[in-house]
């Protein structure tokens, strides 16, 4: 996920002290995205080491002190269970990269192919392709992935695999419509005169040169999916209370929220929003680094 | 006016398969599912013959593509079916609750549409200025937001803090008999009896759902409008008018309408998501509408109710993208020619 280092070894393959320079320059010309890589670092950070920075077990309840407020043995309080709202929090970083990480490999997975596929082929494939995924992004997202979960079982798998079919039309757009424009250059042509088969133009002289639309797009769609993973979880769907998830929290917290214990639901409320941040400065760095002039008419 | 109608019909009709394939999806989608209704309807005592029974009156023994293409036949006659939950036929269920959705989506998407648009535009204008920095800022922001913490914030804020906003619960004040039915709208139905006290109590209730709408829908198309407006902005015709020497409000003018499509187009898409989106505030605010009723079909498993709802969102859909098409035709006549 380190994006601007792969950039940099990739243009510059030459001595290590250049390569530093290189990082530096990168973080100069988008310090959007360099901020937001530094907020994602921290909480992936936190996610990793939430074993051992944490004060308390996040399930563990403390049934003396149930609501206790922000104070010296619980920095951030405790929730309804009697539960330590910060360990409970930092925990939550674990759901919120568990889920994002996987939704992105699977919209990836799945939706580029399709996309170089349908772009390659044209005609009818591409057509009845295009009219699919324009189908599942017309419906609510929220609604459908509600819908899918609520009807295939409450799993955090199946939330994982809904938000992650619902990233398939986004990337498989995204790249057709890059190897549309890419399939006329004379490239193309040369490989398929040279006896490539299929797989090998798609994968091997297409896909390099059609993944940067995609590659922007990456952190959006990582903060899309902790945004509508939370959702589910606030809902009640996938995630059941009392996981240390963020939304899960929030939804523990709402009813305290007009009585006044505030913590509940703000800590990771806080979070979340924090993250989902982080991946959208990050997202439009890397617009600014991939496309300095914003491609036209990718509307 | 004829290729006008003829381009808003095509789409109409374009989007029939579309329409009729989600439902098929919804419809297998419901019945693949562990939340079996029968079960639910007969009662933990029940034996196997009074399931059977039930299974058979709902026509649930058939094979699932028969039970679609029956729906379907009942759709187009306008049979939405019955209720499982309730007892009610699934289209007077709806369209009750419709207008609550309705009242607060579309004042919050028209206040959110005019600030979202107007600060876009200003940012595109003056980019890199302090007001660019800002609005990009807070579109950030508004974008980090989820629906589900924006509205608990904003009830944190403005009804436990500050005390300014009514109790998050419902539509009118439960001491207010609420107006004799007419829209559906509490405020514009209290508006037409002449209740003032109902009419005040309706509008204090819209307003922190409304102003989270308006910021979910607000937040993105900022930043898009920014992006759409730069771009016309270093498209050769503004240039060429600008090294021509026209003046500034000319240019401004021709931003303007030269950006307005593509913004209206991005619009419409974040316009009929924020239905969906509604469905959670819905359920925070206590708000009763036709989405939070929807939410609650799909977490009981109530067949009819879920058919019916994502038919209403699709048709909505289809609704506002052509009324979308109708005002795009307006702002540029060859949309239409070349529709032909």
């Amino acid at each position: 996920m380190n994006a601007p280092s792969t950039l940099a070894m990739h243009q510059s393959p030459a001595a290590v002290g250049q390569l530093h320079r290189r990082i530096y320059s990168i973080a100069r010309s988008t310090p959007t995205g360099t901020v937001g890589l530094a907020i994602i670092s921290v909480f992936a950070l936190l996610a990793l080491l939430a074993p051992w920075i944490t004060q308390f077990d996040p399930v563990r309840p403390f049934p003396n002190s149930v609501l206790t407020g922000p104070g010296a043995q619980f920095l951030l309080g405790t929730d309804g269970n009697g539960m330590d709202v910060l360990s409970r929090t930092i925990y939550g970083a674990r759901y919120a990269f568990g889920i994002a990480v996987p939704v992105l490999l699977f919209g990836l997975i799945v939706g580029v192919p399709i996309g170089l596929y349908a772009g390659y082929r044209g005609g009818w494939v591409d057509e009845i392709t295009l009219r699919v995924m324009d189908a599942i992004r017309v419906f609510p997202s929220i609604i459908l992935a509600l819908a899918i979960v609520s009807a295939t079982g409450q799993s955090l798998a199946n939330v994982v695999l809904v938000i992650g079919m619902l990233d398939v039309p986004v990337f498989a757009r995204l790249v057709r419509a890059e190897v549309l424009a890419l399939r006329a250059g004379g490239f193309v042509e040369a490989a398929v005169n040279a006896g490539n088969p299929t797989w090998r133009i798609l994968f091997v002289h297409l896909l390099p040169n059609c993944i940067r639309g995609a590659m922007a797009q990456m952190p959006i769609r990582m903060a899309w999916a902790v945004r509508v993973s939370a959702t589910l979880a606030f809902i009640g769907v996938g995630i059941q209370v009392p996981t240390p998830e963020w939304g899960a929290m929030i939804r523990q917290g709402a009813d305290y929220m007009i009585s006044g214990e505030w913590w509940v639901s703000i800590v990771p409320g806080v979070a979340l929003v924090t993250l989902i941040i982080g991946f959208s400065m990050l997202g439009d760095g890397l617009e600014e680094l991939l496309d300095p002039r914003r491609q036209k008419g990718s509307r | 006016m004829i290729s006008t109608l003829y381009l808003v019909l095509r789409r109409a009709v374009l989007s029939l398969p579309i329409l009729l394939g989600v439902l098929l999806f919804t419809f297998m989608l419901v019945r693949v599912g562990n939340n079996d209704p029968v079960g639910m309807l007969a009662g933990p005592t029940a034996g196997a013959n009074e399931i059977n029974a039930i299974r058979a009156a709902y026509k649930l023994d058939q094979p699932v593509l028969a039970q679609f293409v029956e729906y379907v036949r009942l759709v187009f006659r306008g049979d939405f079916g019955t209720s499982w939950l309730s007892g009610k036929p699934v289209l007077d269920e709806l369209l009750l609750r419709l207008p609550a959705t309705l009242e607060l989506v579309l004042l919050g998407s028209f206040v959110g549409g005019l600030v979202g648009v107007w600060a876009g535009m200003r940012s595109a204008l003056h980019a890199n200025r302090r007001f660019d920095h800002w609005s990009r800022f807070l579109s950030l922001l508004g974008f980090g937001m989820p629906t589900i913490f924006l509205g608990l914030a904003l009830i944190f804020v403005f009804f436990f803090l500050l005390e300014w906003a009514p109790p998050p619960m419902g539509r009118i004040d439960l001491m207010i008999n609420s107006p004799k039915l007419v829209t559906g709208s509490y405020l514009v139905d209290a508006l037409i009896a002449g209740d003032k006290a109902a009419a005040l109590s309706a509008a204090g209730r819209l307003v922190l759902p409304c102003l989270v709408v308006a910021i979910v829908f607000a937040a993105p198309l900022i930043k898009q409008t920014r992006a759409i407006a730069l771009d016309v902005m270093a498209s050769d015709y503004v240039r060429y008018a600008r090294a021509a020497g026209l003046p500034k409000p000319m240019v401004r003018r021709m931003v303007w309408r030269n950006s307005s499509v593509p913004v209206l187009t991005y619009g419409a898409t974040e316009l009929t998501a924020l239905f969906g989106a509604a469905s959670v505030l819905e359920l925070i605010f206590s708000w009763g509408g036709v989405s939070q009723f929807g939410l609650t079909a799909i977490l009981k498993g109530d067949f009819a109710v879920v058919q019916g709802y994502v038919l209403l969102m699709s048709v909505i859909a289809i609704v506002v993208f052509a009324i979308t098409d109708l005002l795009i035709v307006k702002l540029e006549p060859r949309a239409a020619a070349g529709a032909r």
